[in-house]
């Protein structure tokens, strides 16, 4: 069991509190490819975001990898990130002056590995995504499936235990989000964990396993496709 | 934590990030390199003009004094105002035997005359010294040798001639060992001297014939009247300490008021420093007040750069913490970046201040009284570099700061 979510909930704080995740029960074992579905403010981003210790829950207990995620601290959550978290987002989030090999190393370099060593783990799966001839390019002179690769690479750089991907079609037209929907499917099958966060009922219809939430609850708990 | 100061990584991403901007990077490091270069100015140019005042005084003694008999302003005993009288050996001789604050002491006659040799002539000052005279006003010697004790006591008819004379009466030829006339008597000429100083005292000495005092009392019909007497206070003593025995002395044996302070002109030389110490203490102050506003403004440049960059990188922030930087990564790349530019701008505005005193001093170069010191300690130099270092950085304290508090979701919200 890779993910483990037990009762989860969280409530953003204001005038009018809002109750966005309720009792959220979920898991997730090695080796899946599931999705997330749900309308925009069913609660699906921030559970992303708490699957991605990117954000805190209220009450209940969320288990990565058998490590109890509770009131760790900014370094320590950082750690795990980049550890155990490989993170594509709709937008790419490529940092704009950077070249493709040095974006992927990046996580690399804030884990304290040579520049040797990094360049050459980005290298390597900059090559596995087929973009060894894009290494020293910007993001500014690649295409959006072609910068969704990169993004996937330097995702994958850390061997994370599971890849957290938030609407990563989002932003690609058809054609090419069927490439980049291969490329999870790919990687799934060689043993990689990933989770997709989707609205787009083709995306998740690619993956073994969709979560529907909504209005903060999970619609239909584990149903196996 | 690792810190990976020697990763060049690190160097290359501050690098960029800097380059990213390149007028804005280029602005921030100007007002830095602006505040350190005018803080290196200032405070060499002070240095430098306190030097171009206090080598007029060069060739003093710095603890020396002078005195000499004015016309009375006050009536005494019968005598008018405006009574022209003089001291003599008596006095002199009273001052030195009660007087323990004397070191070195010379009495001065001067006479104007015309100086002649074969068929040459000029006009100049003669002036009757004893030996001290020779080491009050440190004189360059240009050739042959100074007069001394047995010059005076022999009443030798032996001078000293300055260097403009040297060079009226005999050109280029060597004056030792020559013969000038004055006033009708014949001197032998034993040196040649020149002062540094711009200030003098009973003539320029370039311009002047320098004979002993007993000579110049004999040949001249003097008596024993002084016009001046000049003296150095002894070491922990100012001049100053000597004018009340002075005083007592020609109050005893003239009949000017004792109450008349201006029948005798006084010099300190020592209150002349001081007043150029003052002077430039508070030209210091100044240069430092105003580079230290200078300096905050810079300061206050980077600090306020810091900031937009933090605002405008919020996302690229809130992506590196979601693959896994630490708080204080973040705060080390915000806090370097500020450092690398202080450094870079603050030890180019030091060069360039460095220069401009260099410049300074060449322009004010005397051949004779050499560099005014238009220059920077090295001490100094670096202690601005390293106050704008550590205050560049505080600077970059606060964006760090507010940086640092992004959160990674900042990264996936800002869709």
């Amino acid at each position: 069991m890779i993910i483990q979510l037990n009762d989860i909930n969280k409530t953003y704080p204001g005038a009018v509190p809002l109750h966005v995740l309720k009792d959220i029960n979920l898991s997730i074992e090695r080796g899946e490819l599931v999705s997330i579905m749900g309308a925009s403010g069913s609660g699906k981003s921030t559970l992303l975001n708490i699957l991605g210790i990117l954000d805190t829950y209220d009450s209940g207990s969320y288990y990565l990898d058998g490590t109890l995620i509770k009131n760790l601290s900014e370094n320590h959550a950082a750690e795990l990130r980049g550890r155990m978290i490989g993170f594509v987002f709709q937008s790419f989030n490529l940092i704009n002056y950077k070249s493709a090999l040095e974006n992927v190393a990046l996580p690399l370099f804030y884990q304290g590995v040579s520049r040797r060593k990094r360049n050459a783990l980005a290298m390597e799966y900059l090559e596995k995504m087929g973009l060894a001839d894009r290494a020293t390019h910007l993001p500014s002179e690649m295409s959006g499936g072609q910068k969704q690769r990169v993004a996937i690479a330097r995702a994958l750089v850390t061997k994370p235990a599971i890849i957290l991907a938030d609407e990563p079609t989002g932003a690609l037209d058809s054609h090419t989000s069927k490439e980049v929907m291969q490329v999870f499917r790919d990687l799934n099958a060689e043993g990689m964990t990933i989770a997709i966060v989707t609205h787009d009922p083709g995306v998740g219809a690619q993956t073994n396993r969709i979560i529907r939430i909504s209005d903060g609850r999970i619609e239909e708990p584990d149903k196996a496709l | 934590m690792k810190i990976r100061i020697f990763d060049i990584e690190n160097w290359r991403e501050i690098g960029q990030t800097l380059a990213r901007n390149k007028t804005r990077t280029f602005l921030t490091a100007f007002g830095i390199f602006w505040g350190t270069a005018m803080l290196g100015m200032l405070m060499g140019g002070a240095e430098g003009l306190r030097g171009m005042l206090m080598r007029n005084f060069e060739g003093f003694a710095t603890n020396m004094g002078a005195t000499f008999a004015q016309r009375t302003t006050k009536p005494y005993r019968g005598f008018n105002k405006g009574m022209q009288w003089s001291l003599d050996q008596t006095d002199i001789a009273f001052i030195r035997r009660s007087c323990p604050y004397i070191d070195l002491s010379t009495t001065l006659n001067s006479t104007g005359a015309s100086v002649r040799h074969s068929d040459k002539s000029t006009s100049a000052q003669i002036i009757g010294v004893e030996p001290d005279y020779f080491r009050v006003q440190l004189p360059v010697i240009n050739a042959g040798r100074m007069l001394n004790e047995s010059d005076d006591s022999q009443v030798r008819k032996v001078a000293v001639i300055g260097k403009n004379i040297a060079t009226a009466l005999f050109g280029s030829g060597d004056p030792i060992g020559q013969y000038v006339e004055a006033n009708n008597v014949y001197f032998l000429v034993v040196g040649v001297a020149s002062q540094t100083t711009e200030v003098s005292l009973g003539g320029k000495m370039d311009d002047s014939v320098i004979i002993p005092s007993l000579t110049m009392q004999r040949t001249f019909n003097l008596g024993d009247a002084v016009d001046g007497f000049i003296y150095t206070a002894k070491q922990g003593s100012t001049p100053a300490s000597i004018e009340p025995y002075v005083r007592r002395a020609y109050t005893m044996h003239h009949p000017v008021d004792p109450t008349d302070r201006e029948a005798l002109w006084f010099l300190d030389i020592s209150e002349q420093f001081k007043m150029v110490d003052t002077l430039f203490l508070g030209i210091s102050l100044l240069a430092i007040f105003v580079g230290t506003g200078t300096l905050m403004a810079g300061v206050i440049g980077i600090g306020n750069i810091m900031w937009i960059i933090v605002k405008e990188r919020t996302r690229e922030i809130g992506i590196r913490r979601a693959i896994g930087a630490k708080p204080v990564d973040i705060i080390a790349q915000i806090l370097s970046e500020s450092m690398v530019l202080t450094a870079i701008a603050g030890t180019a505005g030091i060069c360039f201040a460095a220069g401009s005193l260099a410049v300074a001093d060449m322009l004010t170069y005397d051949p004779v009284l050499g560099s005014a010191h238009f220059q920077l300690s090295f001490s100094s130099a670096v202690g601005i570099t390293l106050t704008f270092l550590i205050l560049g950085t505080c600077a970059g304290i606060v964006p760090a700061l507010k940086a640092m508090r992004i959160k990674p979701v900042a990264a996936i919200n800002d869709k």
